[in-house]
């Protein structure tokens, strides 16, 4: 096992799936069961992430392995100094345990679908699709530099928006497909400003090559607020490709898409993209832009868990849970918890796309009916689907002997840790309200979807447990979401190998742009796994007991009212909902973010379109017709000279033009004398403009 | 000890020797096998990868060989990365154009003097391989005229069609006059310098005493025989009527490889004779040519004249080979530009646009030969609604088109690109705007094939283009560097400034 071993397979781990897509766009209609060569390239991709993370973490788990080639360079233009571009891969622990989640994830996806989407017009599209998907997410995650990072943004973007739109015929697809890449891309505009502040200033798009500037005392044009500015600027990219407030917009719409392309968007792909971004550009964050940062997350995941609440499509509920998860850890990367960020990352990974894909095998045996309000007593028809999914909301809710239990926890006392040492008590508060809502509206669509009575008797009837092809990816991903994969005490995700594996870098910002207690001490402790302060490390391990005790109330009394409302019915929901009315309203409109916009951003816009239609229609056409009449004016007006004045020239010139005509028709006809002539008579002109010259 | 010297040139010329066993075992294999449809065109490719492999294994130690007994130093022939880089232009171009060839109509068509085809071919490439090598006047004029004679025949080769004899004929015909001019400057040439050999005229320049009337004279003339290979105006009058009237895959060869032959020893003829080594610093590398004989400014003239007057005459064309008879001349003018530069950007710009058009020219004419004898016509108006008719053939042929133009992602686009940022480096403004203004006229005619292909409505009936493995492979063989260089370019970008390195500089 050697360094260029990784990279080569990790290579290959990239290119399997466009080989995939290649195959089945341009020859699928030739190959028998194209299908089946997709998954089998994911498969033999997911085989080669798990060598690739094993050996990455078995051999050299503190190394960062970088292959990188110039891929173009222009040498020095002048006023513009040193041009080259070099493209490359990265890897490191977070890599390879991401392109392992990847995989699996797109895997289980794709073994899914082969059921889900039988019998659809456009199969083989389908899974080309899928793979291009992939690629592009596999790309993001394994390069080492912006420009490529952006490359692969958007290729993410376009696939997303192919995979969203796939049901094109039906309006409300192509819609959401537009919205969501039209809301990525206000995002991306950012993104880029981000990474163009970055290489006017360094000449160079790899990250390593960045932060050991920055790390030199290097900073933007100088200044600490240009560092700041770029950070935010490139969490803007993580804002639109993360659903994040304000741009969570489009994530509930792209449910139109197929459920299982919701569980691959959601769960590891496409979303996940912008924490990876975060986690990947963690070390040049300043204090400022972290702040931000947490806030915009703990923001999104309270207002998506208010509005989870209400919903009634087991998808829609589902999105929202993912924009709020996503806050989650959002925020964890703006307060410093890297490691548990990435480690919520993982496990929502798994859980929520067990919980997708088991929306999925709901909504393929009722028939396509996703209203919670008409599915209800699904337990004993389809056990399997039932207990993956219970098991995945446990974890999604925080219940102990869960991976979710593990990360949120972590999650939670890190904001809690940060609160203490910075007096921002917000956001563990959210953090708290948020992990109780979660609870309360999981539970209440395990409730309305499986337990109770039947409440559409003709759907239900037919109903049936899903074929193997789909019960298996739901265990798999149900399993993963067992505390024992990540840890061997249930209770202290520190005990497990996660945090050995990924660990907090040390901040790269100067001293007085970054939290104190981020600073890595030096001293005795500076060997130590440990990248930030003593101080925080005792803080994380105060506030990790705490933030257990409250999480587990908090998680407890959001199951319970669940049960109280929707198991037992001791309150009626409806008499709650009417007492609540505007809180009830405002949470089933979606805080009316999409009124909102439509209101403002759009009007604007398309105001804006009509005053540039106008602008253009009169102003330039009439500059131009302007013009034309003009050159009609003069044009008469040469004419009339041409015929009083030139009068006298014509004869002349007639037989000049005359004389040319003739050469140049003479020339078409092909008369080999009169070439020669032009030729020698072309070198005499020549010799006398040279010899003036 | 002639015979020793000989002898050890011999091993540096080992491809050319490859090569003339290549052509006479083509003329015996067609004596003997006159019936036999394949042999040739397979032997041929055969030889020419023979001759591929002694390019490379043939030591590149820059050297002068073939001196004679006064100047052993002082040879006829020169080994260098330089021509190495044209060698493999050349090389490749031809075993295109025989693999083209198998499946032309009109080669194939033209009867019992089909083996001649490929001995002649195999002739004209060994014809441009001393061009490209030769630092000798005489030399130089002996492979120009092996070349010329070479393609006044194969222009001519359909004897029956009246277009090609018709071509083959005002060929020559030009051909003479500009070997006579040629000659004509070289003679006075000699006059001057008293040698045949460029290094030695270098050296007599460089005292300076010689009159810029004189000078100027002969380097005209001997510019004006140069231009006639690489069809620069106002030396290009051949080059329509010839590129209409040949076979096209001859038209293909001429539009290539000949031109680099002729850019090659254009290059090569000015840079050595008429650069001042003595003023001349290589390391940042700055040069400095003979104040009597200013030929940078003369060249800037005939290449914004060369691509003007193809560019605008294509505009008007009907007929596609035509067409790109003229976009072939509009492209000479634009690779002329790299030549003004007189360091050594201008050169990599010039070699890295000529690996480059060699694909996207012989993709071009391809495609064109092969929709072409399918539908019997090489007229605009007949190409209407193919696009779905023989899709792969069509898109290939935009992506051409589109990489002559010069539009990313495709690799014309990186030609250009280098072409322009040299020029600008050097500070010659007015001539990148002339080129990029050049650039946008030439979109024109070719998006107009285009259009025709893919927004027209048919006018003709059903039309089947079948296509053989050969054909689609040899396609996709030209396709792939077209787009692959357009995006990933490093490697070609610094294999061309290792060969510009010209020997002596």
């Amino acid at each position: 096992m050697n360094e260029t071993l990784l990279l080569q397979l990790s290579a290959i781990i990239l290119f399997l799936p466009l080989l995939g897509f290649v195959l089945l766009i341009f020859f699928g209609k030739r190959i028998p069961k194209a299908h089946a060569v997709e998954n089998f390239l994911i498969f033999v991709g997911l085989v080669l992430s798990i060598i690739v993370a094993f050996g990455k973490i078995s051999f050299f788990n503190d190394q960062k392995i970088v292959y990188e080639f110039q891929w173009l360079s222009f040498g020095n233009i002048p006023l513009i100094g040193y041009t080259g571009i070099k493209f490359g891969i990265m890897l490191d622990n977070v890599t390879v345990l991401m392109q392992f989640v990847v995989m699996l994830i797109s895997f289980v996806v794709h073994l899914f679908s082969v059921k889900y989407m039988e019998g659809d017009l456009r199969y083989t599209r389908y899974f080309a699709y899928l793979g291009i998907f992939t690629f592009s997410m596999l790309g993001i995650v394994v390069t080492h530099n912006f420009l490529m990072m952006y490359i692969f943004w958007e290729l993410v973007g376009l696939s997303s928006y192919l995979l969203i739109g796939f049901w094109f015929e039906k309006k409300s697809a192509s819609d959401a497909a537009k919205k969501a890449f039209i809301v990525n891309r206000i995002g991306d505009i950012g993104f880029f400003l981000g990474i163009l502040i970055l290489y006017v200033n360094y000449r160079t798009f790899s990250f390593n090559e960045i932060f050991t500037q920055i790390s030199l005392g290097n900073l933007p044009f100088g200044s600490s607020a240009w560092l700041t500015a770029s950070g935010i600027l490139i969490f803007c990219g993580a804002v639109g490709k993360s659903a994040q407030f304000p741009l969570h917009v489009w994530l509930p719409d792209a449910m139109e898409g197929p459920t299982p392309v919701s569980a691959l968007i959601h769960a590891a792909t496409m979303v996940a993209a912008g924490v990876y971004l975060i986690a990947k550009v963690f070390v040049m964050l300043t204090a400022d832009a972290l702040l931000v940062i947490a806030y915009i997350g703990a923001i999104t995941a309270f207002i998506s868990a208010t509005i989870a609440i209400t919903q009634n499509d087991i998808k829609k509920v589902l999105a929202y849970s993912t924009v709020s998860q996503l806050g989650y850890m959002i925020m964890a990367l703006g307060v410093g918890a890297y490691t548990v960020a990435f480690f919520h990352l993982v496990t929502h990974a798994f859980f929520k796309a067990c919980l997708f894909l088991g929306s999925g095998s709901v909504i393929h045996a009722m028939h396509h009916e996703q209203d919670i309000r008409y599915l209800g007593g699904l337990r004993k028809k389809m056990p399997y689907t039932y207990y993956t999914f219970l098991i995945s909301t446990l974890a999604i809710s925080g219940v102990p002997f869960t991976s979710g239990f593990l990360s949120k926890d972590g999650i939670l006392g890190g904001t809690l840790a940060f609160a203490n040492l910075t007096g921002y008590w917000l956001l563990p508060i959210i953090g708290f309200l948020v992990a109780s809502l979660t609870a309360f509206y999981m539970f209440r669509l395990v409730i309305l979807t499986f337990h109770g009575e039947a409440r559409d008797r003709h759907k239900f009837e037919h109903a049936h447990e899903s074929p193997a092809t789909m019960v298996l990816p739901l265990a798999i991903l149900a399993v993963l979401s067992i505390f024992i994969f990540y840890t061997p005490n249930p209770f202290n995700a520190d005990a497990g190998w996660f945090t050995k594996w990924v660990k907090t870098p040390s901040t790269i910002v100067p001293q007085n742009q970054a939290f104190g207690f981020m600073i890595k001490e030096s001293g005795e402790h500076s060997e130590d796994i440990v990248a930030h302060s003593l101080q925080y490390t005792e803080a994380l391990h105060h506030a990790h007991s705490q933030a257990m005790y409250i999480s587990l109330l908090v998680a407890g009394l959001g199951i319970l009212f669940a049960f109280v409302i929707y198991q037992w019915r001791k309150i009626s929901a409806d008499n709650l909902a009417q007492k609540l009315k505007p809180l009830y309203n405002f949470s089933l409109n979606k805080w009316y973010f999409d009124e909102l916009y439509d209101k403002t951003a759009v009007t604007f816009t398309i105001v804006l379109s009509r005053i540039s239609a106008w602008f253009d229609a009169k102003i330039i056409d009439g500059i131009v017709d302007g013009t034309a009449s003009l050159t009609r004016v003069s044009a008469f007006g040469t004419g009339k000279f041409d015929n009083v004045v030139i009068d006298g020239f014509v004869n002349f010139t007639a037989y000049f033009t005359g004389f040319f005509g003739l050469i140049f028709r003479r020339l078409q006809t092909g008369k080999v004398q009169t070439y020669l002539v032009m030729v020698l008579s072309g070198l005499v002109i020549l010799f006398f403009i040279l010899r003036s010259l | 000890m002639d015979l020793t010297y000989i002898w050890n040139s011999l091993t540096y010329f080992q491809a050319e020797i490859a090569l003339s066993i290549v052509f006479v075992l083509l003329l015996l294999l067609d004596l003997f096998f006159k019936k036999t449809k394949y042999l040739l065109p397979i032997v041929s490719v055969i030889g020419f990868a023979v001759v591929g492999y002694f390019i490379f294994s043939t030591p590149t130690s820059d050297a002068l060989i073939f001196g004679t007994r006064e100047n052993p130093n002082l040879g006829m022939v020169v080994v260098d990365n330089f021509a190495l880089f044209f060698k493999i232009i050349i090389l490749l171009s031809t075993t295109f154009t025989v693999l083209f060839s198998i499946s032309s109509k009109e080669i194939v068509g033209s009867g019992e003097f089909h083996g001649e085809y490929y001995v002649l071919l195999a002739g004209m490439t060994l014809g441009m391989f001393i061009m490209v090598s030769t630092v000798d006047l005489l030399l130089m004029y002996l492979a120009i005229e092996m070349v010329s004679i070479s393609s006044y025949i194969l222009a001519g080769f359909t004897r029956k069609v009246s277009r090609s004899s018709e071509a083959s004929l005002k060929y020559i015909i030009f051909g003479a006059v500009a070997s006579g001019t040629m000659l004509y400057g070289i003679s006075i040439l000699y006059g001057i310098a008293g040698s045949t050999n460029i290094y030695a005229i270098n050296a007599i320049l460089s005292y300076g005493n010689v009159s810029t009337l004189t000078m100027v004279f002969a380097g005209l003339l001997i510019i004006t025989g140069l231009g006639f290979k690489i069809s620069m105006a106002p030396f290009h009058f051949w080059t329509p009527d010839v590129y209409e009237g040949a076979p096209i895959t001859i038209t293909g060869l001429l539009s290539v490889a000949s031109k680099a032959a002729g850019f090659a020893i254009l290059i090569r003829f000015l840079k050595i004779s008429f650069v001042d080594v003595t003023a001349t610093n290589f390391q940042s590398s700055s040069w400095v040519i003979f104040d009597f004989f200013d030929w940078t400014e003369i060249i800037a003239i005939l290449s914004v004249l060369t691509m003007t007057l193809g560019n605008l005459a294509a505009l008007w064309q009907d007929n596609l080979k035509r067409m790109l008879a003229y976009s072939s001349i509009a492209h000479a003018g634009y690779m002329l530009m790299g030549v003004v530069i007189i360091d050594n950007n201008g050169l990599i710009a010039v070699l890295i646009y000529f690996f480059i058009y060699l694909f996207m020219n012989l993709g071009a004419f391809f495609v064109l030969m092969l929709i072409s004898d399918k539908i019997g016509s090489e007229e605009m108006d007949d190409f209407n609604g193919l696009g779905y008719k023989a899709p792969l053939l069509c898109v290939s042929f935009t992506i051409f088109l589109i990489s002559l133009t010069g539009i990313p992602p495709t690799a014309g686009f990186i030609g250009k690109l280098y072409l322009f940022s040299a020029l600008i480096q050097t500070n010659w403004i007015w001539l990148a705007v002339v080129g990029v203004i050049n650039s946008v006229i030439s979109l024109y005619y070719y998006v107009r094939v285009v259009r025709n292909m893919f927004l027209k409505e048919s006018s003709t009936g059903e039309v089947q283009i079948p296509l053989s493995w050969l054909n689609v492979a040899l396609v996709i063989i030209l396709l792939a560097p077209t787009l692959i260089l357009g995006i990933y370019f490093q490697p070609l970008v610094e294999y061309a400034q290792k060969s510009v390195m010209i020997l002596g500089f």
